[in-house]
């Protein structure tokens, strides 16, 4: 009898200990997430310039993170989410290419480059005044322009590496390619955006 | 004289740091759902990680490859039956897993049936 007791404790106490340690894993991700989903966004944002398909790839790419890669190490979560995030961005371009080819062969064209306004009326949090807001928001205007005409592997390359901030070794994870080749990318990107935008930023 | 490269990381990174504290309440909502969906994943009853039993189906795939190969072909000659897609089957259901780790066993008694088999015949 108590020998039944001791292996009903027994199980009880295992099951306790693995629900708070889900229960860890679950604030540890939300944490995470919190912290990375607003920059994740204008990373997308950027990329397809658009916010609503960016709202939903960034979305994808946190329930995939969530889905697969939870019981991964906490260290390892930011590579990996980005570099589902870019596949997601991959993929979007690559449908976006044969919805054009359908819409041209149908003979009609897509207007989100003209429609698209990526500065938002919200007020400025900062408190600046609506002069400087309107300079900072066109020189955001023009980076954003400028980034995204960039090749899609040097784009990716200078927005986690100078917008995320991720290490060389990060980058290569999160765009699964070497490091030599982040290093290339990247030094590319500045150089040509250096080129582009260096009249207005000296 | 500051780098040009350096001075257009920076200003990048500041107009992109400000333009991310500028996102609206509607947007801000949006990502909040996305996170609470994404939380859901964790759960979801019948979700299974696979990450944490891939070390162990990973051993088990290779420990039964290695069975089979270190048996060698059947010896069709010596009477043996081949083995047949119901042996496969059995192998394969859950509660019949740990027959894999008594193979080598089991090729015993084979050639122990097939021996048998032989001096009757």
């Amino acid at each position: 009898m108590s020998a039944c007791a001791g292996v009903f404790v027994v199980s009880c106490t295992r099951e306790q200990s693995t629900g708070a340690m889900a229960l860890q894993r679950e604030q540890q991700l939300n944490r995470f997430l919190t912290e990375v989903e607003r920059r994740a966004l204008r990373i997308a944002e950027i990329s397809v310039r658009d916010r609503d398909e960016a709202l939903d790839l960034v979305q994808e790419a946190m329930i995939k993170l969530a889905r697969n890669y939870a019981e991964r190490p906490e260290g390892e979560w930011t590579p990996l989410f980005y570099r589902i995030l870019q596949n997601g961005i991959r993929d979007w371009h690559r449908r976006q290419k044969v919805r054009n080819r359908v819409m041209v062969w149908f003979g009609r064209g897509t207007s989100t480059e003209d429609d698209y306004d990526p500065a938002a009326n919200a007020p400025d949090p900062a408190g600046r005044s609506p002069e400087a807001q309107l300079q900072s928001s066109e020189a955001m205007q023009r980076l954003e322009v400028s980034v995204h005409a960039l090749p899609n592997r040097q784009r990716e390359a200078f927005m986690l590496r100078t917008f995320e901030g991720l290490d060389v070794a990060g980058t290569a994870v999160a765009m699964g390619c070497s490091e030599g080749s982040v290093k290339t990318h990247y030094s590319r990107a500045v150089h040509t955006l250096r080129d582009k935008l260096g009249d207005h930023w000296q | 004289m500051k780098d040009p490269g350096k001075q257009i990381e920076e200003q990048a990174k500041e107009l992109f740091d400000g333009s991310v504290e500028k996102l609206d309440a509607a947007t801000l909502s949006r990502l909040n759902q996305g996170r609470h969906r994404a939380l859901e994943e964790l759960r979801r009853p019948g979700v299974v990680h696979l990450g944490r039993f891939a070390p162990a189906a990973g051993v088990l795939a290779v420990a039964f490859v290695a069975a089979i190969v270190m048996r060698g072909p059947p010896n069709i000659d010596a009477g043996v039956n081949p083995v047949t897609a119901t042996d496969f089957e059995m192998l394969l259901e859950a509660d019949s897993l740990e027959m894999l780790e008594d193979l080598e066993f089991y090729s015993l008694l084979d050639a122990v049936d097939a021996e048998a088999n032989g001096n009757v015949g």
